[in-house]
């Protein structure tokens, strides 16, 4: 008899608790919906109510994870890397802890704290669970770089996984195109003007070649004729002025040089690449 | 297993089981429903309960929005306060203001939340509305008329209107913030401040002395210096009868002659918003770490 009722106690206690958890999933659906129909905002609240009511905590890992996917998607990259943080705390199993941790190195790398990226990617590598996610670490570690403006870094990990990768290809291009901003402060000491038409500025080059020409001119000439302070007071506030300029301005389009290149490959990356993006 | 076969197994049993097994039966049947309402994510019960758990999370929009759907079906003055309060937190304080003024009236927390519409309106930064709200005598609290005159007075700090009497703004403070609010008050009305027109004219007199006057003394001498030589560099090279070299230095001089008057009036006028935003931060760091002196008001 006491087996019996035990058995009708458990059957009625297990179809309430499954009621409860029924109506959860069409919650969970509900939010899966708004998630899928980018509606964020609205989505992260429904996973949070599915969060607050799930007693069982079986959607613990993964509506943890679609709010950190959503805050992800509104670029609230801190929120996101908590909530991904509270789901691998909720994983259930390798791929799971793998997959939000992988959301963590994304997010980071979107958020420009590329050096965490890195630092998470070099800890995932040594985890022994992951050996078979080698690719997928090197594929983050490689964006991180890119993003980082390390693009030589960023083609040795891509190379990691194919030689002939996409985006080594592109790392590699975008270190090519680069422009050394020592060596064109460099030449510039040597002939001012020089740094800028090596960096592909050849009117701004021309120029400060002129201008350097013409207070030299002047500083010269007057120790020629004898006005020795004319000459040091025109080579200190004239001429020192546009050679101190010239290697100034070598080094700064040198910089903005560079900076157009990496937009350049970064605006390809955003705009045309075809395969997955943090 | 069906109901005929477990009447079955009633009758087949002692009274003693039947009491038993509705004393264990009763307490499921009573949380069946209870379970059954519950299910319903959002049933006014739920909604209040998600929407507390969210303010405690600081989630204060998302929580005013379940507080919002809650006032829908219940008349509650906290949750009202709280979802006025929402909106506080969060800096919507023109939503914040409409909300508390719903408990003016008939509510126990209509002290509170008078004090709360003040907090709101101070917020919102319109000081000189805020010093006429004060004094309207129809949104005045007992309970916290103290709080709402420290605010008023506060406000002129912050803005420029005309200072009242010193023994007026400080007379709601402590006796333990008198004499720091007494020299914030002689700065206010007595800023330590140059003037543009004084700096151009020393300027105008001796290239770079206007910005000496204003404290960059560096600058100063540096102008001074420029302006001198490149007099000196067109005067000599009019004598070597170097007349495009003269005439490019007369040039070089008065600009740096004219960049000294102008640059001397912009000194000062960077100088005195700087003393005035030096002034302003401090005031405001001083009140906001003493939380303006209001009372912590939350659920």
């Amino acid at each position: 008899m006491n087996i019996r009722l035990s058995i009708i106690s458990f059957l009625l206690l297990f179809s309430l608790v499954s009621k409860g958890q029924d109506h959860l999933t069409l919650w969970y659906n509900h939010a899966n919906n708004l998630f899928n129909n980018k509606l964020h905002y609205d989505a992260v609240t429904e996973y949070k109510r599915v969060l607050f009511f799930d007693s069982t905590k079986s959607y613990h890992y993964s509506a943890n994870y679609k709010i950190g996917e959503s805050y992800k998607a509104g670029a609230k990259f801190d929120e996101a890397i908590r909530y991904f943080s509270f789901a691998e705390l909720n994983a259930r199993d390798r791929e799971e802890i793998f997959q939000t941790k992988a959301q963590i190195i994304r997010a980071n790398i979107l958020r420009k704290t590329t050096a965490r990226a890195v630092q998470l990617c070099d800890e995932l590598e040594k985890d022994g669970r992951f050996v078979d996610k080698r690719d997928t670490i090197n594929y983050w570690r490689g964006w991180a770089f890119m993003f980082a403006n390390e693009w030589q870094s960023a083609a040795n990990s891509f190379a990691l996984i194919n030689p002939s990768h996409e985006l080594k290809l592109l790392a590699e291009r975008t270190e090519k195109a680069k422009v050394s901003v020592t060596f064109a402060k460099v030449i510039s000491y040597i002939l001012p003007g020089a740094g800028a038409i090596y960096s592909g500025k050849f009117l701004s080059g021309l120029m400060s070649l002129g201008w350097n020409a013409l207070a030299g001119y002047w500083t010269i000439n007057s120790f020629i004729e004898k006005r020795a302070f004319d000459g040091i007071v025109v080579g200190e506030l004239v001429w020192l002025r546009f050679y101190r300029g010239a290697i100034r301005n070598a080094e700064d389009i040198a910089i903005e040089k560079n900076l157009e290149t990496a937009n350049k490959s970064l605006r390809f990356l955003q705009n045309e690449y075809k395969g997955i993006k943090p | 297993m069906n109901l005929s076969k477990i009447q079955e197994i009633f009758s087949a049993q002692s009274k003693n089981y039947l009491i038993l097994f509705a004393l264990f039966i009763l307490p499921f049947t009573i949380s069946l429903s209870q379970i059954s309402s519950d299910n319903n994510l959002l049933s006014p019960k739920n909604r209040l309960k998600f929407g507390d758990y969210l303010y405690k999370e600081k989630d204060y929009l998302r929580a005013a929005g379940e507080y919002k759907e809650y006032l829908k079906t219940s008349n509650n003055d906290t949750v009202q306060f709280k979802f006025a309060n929402s909106f506080f937190k969060i800096g919507r304080f023109i939503e914040a203001t409409d909300n508390f003024k719903g408990l003016f009236f008939n509510s126990l927390l209509s002290e509170e939340a008078r004090l709360m519409f003040y907090e709101s309106n101070f917020f919102r930064n319109n000081f000189k509305t805020f010093r006429e709200l004060a004094d309207q005598s129809n949104y005045k609290t007992v309970k916290y008329h103290d709080e709402i005159e420290r605010l008023k007075f506060t406000t002129y700090f912050f803005d420029d209107a005309i200072l009242p009497d010193e023994n007026i703004i400080l007379k709601p403070f402590p006796d333990s913030v008198q004499s720091q609010l007494s020299q914030f008050y002689y700065q206010k009305k007595f800023p330590k401040q140059k003037s543009i027109t004084t700096a151009a004219i020393f300027s105008a007199i001796i290239p770079g002395a206007g910005k000496i006057y204003t404290g960059e003394i560096g600058d100063g001498i540096t102008t001074f210096i420029s302006t001198a030589l490149s007099a000196y560099l067109a005067y000599t090279n009019f004598n070597a009868d170097h007349q495009f070299r003269g005439w490019l230095f007369t040039g070089l001089t008065a600009f740096f002659y004219g960049g000294s008057i102008y640059g001397s009036a912009a000194s000062a006028q960077i100088y005195n918003a700087r003393i005035r935003f030096n002034f302003e931060n401090e005031v405001k760091v001083y009140f906001e770490q003493r939380d303006y002196f209001l009372p912590k008001i939350d659920f």
